[in-house]
């Protein structure tokens, strides 16, 4: 099973993510928590289930967990051939965080994110430096939540100083509390 | 408090102009003064038009009420400034060297004793191309991150504080990733090993310790 991070908000709704199952006993009163209506859900029918549930219950012996499309061996290929313009938020929207827990079920894992990371983060970097464009617009909608948060972080340090030499850092502010 | 997003993720400008202040500059006293017993050290006496080593914050102070002159640093001369510009523009080149806190107190002293700098407008106009060009050059170093060590020499306080989100964000992930790398390698030793019949084990330890 794989380790997770209690305080970290971003691991916890990773494991919201749906992961495909193949069912070996029958499991009563569980229909409700995957695509089925009836309550109860028979063996050998596949099923997708949130992975922290899929993850437990395949520890049991109660079903087989299959690997996530997102990380299909397919998926990972198109990934390789261009990693900028995957519209990653589309595909899953913890798409790092969800890659980071299913790590041990699928080797090629780390490589994979190791090389979407590397690739996007520079970009990421350059747009907080350069401001948007109508080319990085489309870029910024891609980005998936770890993602964001990190432009989000570069935009924040880079404008602290941009403020900071036009006098602006001191200004009484209203709290952002009152403002909405 | 609570601290808020960006004050967890290092110091604020505010915070870095105040660490700042307690470097020191030279000045050139127009009053007779005692020396100053401070918590710091004493500084003075002040004797004109001797030049006197004081913390910045009192350079200021004085400055504001026209008890001194401040001697510009050696550093922050427009000739100086511009020949470091044009050695950080070369390619491939290192960060050049300057002090630690220098874009906070060049900028205290040109708030605050713009009239004691020469060429004030112009070193204005250079710091500004001589940060932006370090500052494209730091972000060029993330495609050096790695799960080990990064160095980056002479960068200052305010640089390393606007790169240290995105730097410290990315090594975490590398890290993590490097972790699970190993973890999936070795299972995976694992489960080759396990995958030998045990017979063909019994076969090699018995050929080489003959019981």
């Amino acid at each position: 099973m794989a380790k997770r991070n209690y305080y970290d908000i971003d691991d916890i709704l990773a494991g919201q993510e749906r992961v495909p199952c193949f069912l070996r006993t029958d499991l009563d009163g569980l229909g409700s928590a995957g695509s089925g209506g009836s309550s109860k859900v028979h063996r050998n029918t596949r099923w997708t289930l949130p992975y922290w549930m899929a993850d437990r219950l395949n520890e049991e012996d109660y079903l087989d967990m299959q690997v996530s499309p997102v990380f299909s061996k397919q998926a990972n290929r198109m990934y390789a051939a261009s990693p900028e313009s995957m519209q990653l938020r589309a595909i899953c929207q913890h798409y790092y965080q969800f890659g980071l827990q299913l790590g041990e079920m699928v080797p090629d894992i780390p490589r994979v994110l190791y090389d979407m990371y590397m690739t996007r983060i520079q970009k990421i970097a350059r747009i907080a430096q350069q401001g948007s464009n109508v080319e990085a617009m489309d870029f910024v909608q891609s980005l998936d939540r770890t993602e964001e948060h990190m432009l989000r972080l570069c935009q924040q340090s880079q404008n602290a100083i941009t403020n900071w030499l036009q006098n602006k850092a001191y200004a009484l502010r209203k709290a952002p509390v009152i403002d909405k | 408090m609570a601290a808020t997003s960006r004050q967890r993720e290092g110091f604020t400008m505010p915070e870095l102009e105040y660490l700042a202040q307690s470097e020191s500059v030279t000045i050139v006293p127009l009053h007779r003064m005692d020396r100053l017993e401070l918590v710091r050290g004493t500084v003075g006496p002040f004797r004109p038009p001797q030049k006197t080593e004081v913390p910045l914050w009192l350079a200021v102070m004085l400055k504001r009420t026209n008890r001194c002159r401040i001697v510009a640093p050696e550093w922050l001369k427009y000739e100086h400034l511009r020949e470091l510009c044009r050695r950080e523009e070369q390619p491939d080149a290192l960060f050049t060297k300057l002090p630690f806190h220098y874009l906070e107190i060049a900028h205290i002293l040109l708030t605050h004793a713009e009239d004691d700098i020469n060429e004030s407008q112009g070193i204005r106009r250079l710091l500004q191309d001589l940060r932006e060009s370090r500052q494209s050059k730091a972000l060029r170093g993330v495609e050096l991150l790695n799960p080990l060590q990064l160095q980056m020499d002479n960068l200052s306080a305010a640089e390393i504080n606007e790169i240290r989100p995105l730097f410290k964000h990315t090594f975490d992930m590398l890290r993590q990733l490097e972790k699970l790398a190993s973890t999936t390698e070795q299972s995976q030793q694992q489960s080759q090993f396990a995958d030998q019949s045990y017979s063909e084990l019994d076969d090699a330890l018995g050929s080489s310790y003959p019981i």
